[in-house]
């Protein structure tokens, strides 16, 4: 096989494997965006938080919010915004170091942390 | 005031005679303490299972990782009869016996008030399931499951056959005792006392018995047989198959894995998996590493 093409082939490799951990990578942040109180789970998203935004400008302090099955969930509103938005910001702020990581990193090896010989 | 619920994670764990899930169960358990923060486990297994572990582990190691055994007798005939294609990787495959009957008493066995039972080989590797206590859903369990190869699909795994109705993972099941979820159990109960009744209704395919389909069998009866009629749980389930395998563990929440591409087989690209849960379809692999998350 030609150097070229060797090298063609270890890219797509690369490429792969880079692919994969992006996905990884989702996956581990949207379980960490998962949120439950009261016997209802929700998804932490940009609708749930600008909604109760609102409600809080609106002066609302107890509110009833569809959770992930749309189960009525009523849920003490300022308490529940300030833990939902820390936990927002916590995750999609390792989310951005470490999908930067992934970004710059040019080699398999690199990809997933480790030293070239796997440890 | 409002009484605690008693909580804790049930496994089941008969060895066959080449995996070793007792090991794997006592291996998971330690990974439930350090992940979950729980303590409360319980492992049903036969006498035999147990001698073995209690050989290789040594009693008070056990004792350390599951607070309750529950030692049951195993159904030879069962086990001389439902034979299952065990692989390590797509180079090496073989028959071996699968005993799950006993699954379906998960309800009568739990000592606990809420219960997670799930797989001795789903490596909890995160704190998630702990979104399932108390929660207002007295059952759940996940029809919908990832490949953490994320490009492989097999369309195969979302049917009991390519017509019939949606199929649940039996790997991971909250459920609290209570009448609704009682009568589930009699349900699963009744499709493996009657497999062949049932396989002919629902027509799953192979011979071989899987709490997946009994499971998903009953969650469509209790539902009024109606499609997707219990809730999933919270979080997503990922899976690796048996035509992975596993590089290294790297932390208690940390693993790297050899996963297979779809377009070569015996092909692998390396992946790292973390703080998520994962079911290792692979018993070969989790075995090989077993020792690591045993002992650091």
């Amino acid at each position: 096989m030609s150097t070229r093409l060797t090298k063609a082939l270890e890219f797509a490799n690369y490429r792969t494997t880079l692919n994969n951990q992006k996905e990884q990578l989702k996956a581990k942040t949207q379980s960490l965006l998962s949120f439950s109180i009261n016997g209802g789970s929700f998804t932490i998203d940009l609708p749930l938080l600008t909604f109760c935004k609102q409600l809080l400008d609106d002066s609302q302090t107890e509110v009833v919010l569809l959770d992930i099955y749309n189960n009525p969930i009523k849920v003490e509103l300022e308490k529940f915004y300030e833990e939902i938005l820390s936990r927002y910001y916590e995750v999609t702020n390792d989310y951005y170091v470490e999908y930067e990581k992934l970004r710059k990193a040019r080699k398999v090896h690199k990809v997933l942390d480790l030293n070239e010989e796997g440890k | 005031m409002k009484k605690e619920n008693s909580r804790g994670i049930l496994m089941f764990a008969h060895n066959n005679e080449e995996i070793d899930y007792f090991r794997l169960a006592v291996a998971n358990a330690k990974l439930i303490q350090k992940n979950l923060k729980i303590n409360n486990i319980t492992v049903v297994t036969d006498p035999h299972s147990l001698k073995h572990g209690e050989k290789t582990l040594g009693k008070k190691f056990i004792k350390d990782a599951i607070n309750n055994i529950v030692v049951v007798e195993k159904d030879k005939k069962f086990k001389a009869s439902n034979l299952r294609l065990y692989k390590d990787t797509s180079h090496s495959a073989k028959y071996l016996p699968f005993y799950n009957v006993n699954r379906c008493d998960a309800y009568d066995i739990s000592p606990y008030d809420e219960t997670i039972l799930i797989d001795a080989d789903y490596l909890i590797l995160s704190d998630t399931l702990n979104h399932c206590w108390d929660h207002n859903n007295e059952l759940m369990m996940n029809w919908k499951y990832q490949d953490i190869m994320f490009e492989r699909k097999d369309k195969t795994l979302d049917r009991l056959y390519d017509m019939g109705i949606t199929m649940y993972w039996a790997t991971v099941v909250y459920f609290r005792k209570t009448e609704y979820v009682e009568s589930f159990f009699e349900l699963v109960k009744h499709v493996r006392n009657n497999p062949q009744f049932y396989k002919d209704l629902y027509k799953w395919q192979g011979t071989l018995y899987r709490n997946d389909y009994s499971f998903s069998i009953a969650a469509h009866m209790i539902s009024g047989f109606v499609d997707k009629g219990i809730p999933q749980l919270p979080t997503t389930l990922y899976k690796s198959f048996d035509t992975d395998d596993i590089h290294d563990v790297i932390a208690d929440n940390e693993i790297i894995l050899y996963l297979e591409k779809p377009r070569s087989p015996g092909d692998f690209i390396l992946t790292k998996w973390g703080n998520v849960d994962l079911h290792i379809m692979n018993k070969w692999a989790v075995n090989r590493i077993s020792e690591k998350i045993l002992y650091g």
